[in-house]
């Protein structure tokens, strides 16, 4: 199959994955469309008959960690939804357990970026561990305990009962 | 017994080897408080898998299968026997069609369009004024180089209408006859810019391509079509 026809088969995926990690519709796709992009440039880069998808999934992720970066050196704070701000207060400690009870994307935009990849790579995407340290570059010790502490505020945020 | 929580979200995503796997099985049996850490982490998991699962079944927009170029919508077998007359435009890629489809749905929101030579009726869009003088009388094989609309492709589309390709200083597209008027089943943004007059030509080959129900006109029958008033004699 051609590269491009790989990367179409791919799209719906990514675009879940962006979402998670952008969370707004149209900032996803625009994250998709850079990695798409960047994809065609590095073709050279991925190497057949490794996995596309795991290449892709690092591109669009580092794509983004760079935007987060560029943005916080900008002085632009993450958005923060109102209604998340209105229960939240200032800071963390604000949030009561079972605070955001039903907003799924509030509770995740309320984890660390380094958090809220990990649960979005092995919750939501199903990767292995092993798979999404090898994505983001990290030992998988370090996966596996982003991903405690991410589910633990999570289970905090939405409620899930102890 | 107990483990910690990294062991029990392991589990929970099927991390474990398994003789441990089986030790946490076991021991969740007689220890609710470990079944019942195990059935926080499932129902988390599931929540955020739901939360999710309806972006992945969402069609993909337009503009990110535009830039992969590709559309499998696309009858190949027409495309096969339209490679050769494809190969004149040079690279053609098939996405093009569906970004003039596209532009063409929502040109009825775009300002730059020249006003007097487009008009819409009852949602359809019509060729007016001097597009449509251009598309009643012009030639391709008989243009002044400096014409104000520049037509290409005259063709029978598949449902037997005649259809021409035209490509003006601000508009390129795609006008097909439908009783006295043209009216116009593909649209893109012309713009003067050289490279872009060579893409937007090889958009509307490919839109036509995806059109056409035999071999383009030839000159001859280009101007019969034309003597005729663009009816058929049939």
């Amino acid at each position: 199959m051609r590269f491009e026809e790989e990367l179409v088969e791919l799209l719906p995926r990514l675009r879940r994955f962006a979402r998670g990690l952008a969370r707004h519709a149209s900032d996803a796709d625009d994250l998709c469309q850079a990695a798409i992009e960047r994809a065609l440039k590095s073709q050279d880069q991925w190497q057949q008959g490794t996995r596309l998808d795991s290449w892709m999934y690092r591109i669009t992720r580092n794509l983004w960690i760079d935007e987060r970066r560029a943005a916080s050196r900008r002085g632009v704070h993450t958005p923060i939804d109102d209604a998340v701000t209105k229960v939240a207060g200032d800071g963390e400690a604000g949030v009561e357990a079972g605070a955001l009870r039903g907003d799924v994307d509030g509770a995740m935009s309320r984890l660390p970026d380094e958090q809220r990849e990990v649960v979005m790579l092995v919750l939501v995407e199903g990767y292995a561990y092993r798979e999404a340290a090898e994505i983001l570059d990290v030992p998988i010790g370090t996966v596996t305990s982003r991903l405690a502490r991410g589910r633990e505020s999570l289970m905090f945020y939405l409620g899930e009962a102890a | 017994m107990s483990f910690d929580p990294e062991t029990i979200a392991a589990f929970v995503d099927g991390e474990l080897d398994d003789p441990t796997a089986r030790r946490v099985e076991r021991a969740a049996q007689n220890d609710g408080a470990l079944s019942a850490e195990i059935a926080r982490h499932r129902a988390l998991k599931a929540r955020l898998t739901a939360h999710y699962r309806p972006i992945a079944n969402e069609a993909v927009p337009e503009r990110l299968r535009m830039s992969l170029a590709v559309d499998d919508k696309v009858d190949m077998s027409l495309t096969d026997r339209r490679a050769t007359r494809r190969a004149r435009f040079g690279a053609i890629h098939w996405g093009a069609i569906a970004a003039s489809l596209a532009l063409g749905l929502t040109i009825g929101l775009r300002p730059w369009l020249p006003v007097a030579d487009v008009a819409t009726d009852q949602g359809a869009l019509i060729a007016a004024g001097s597009l449509a003088k251009a598309l009643d009388t012009q030639l391709a094989s008989n243009q002044s180089g400096d014409a104000a609309v520049r037509i290409g492709l005259s063709f029978e589309d598949k449902s037997g209408r005649y259809c021409r390709s035209f490509e003006s200083r601000s508009l390129a597209g795609i006008g097909c006859r439908e009783g006295d008027r043209w009216e116009l089943e593909r649209t893109l943004r012309a713009q003067s810019r050289g490279d872009y007059r060579q893409a937007s030509s090889g958009e509307l080959a490919a839109a036509a391509a995806a059109m056409i129900a035999r071999e383009p006109l030839d000159g001859a029958a280009e101007q019969a079509a034309r003597d005729a008033g663009w009816e058929h004699n049939r």
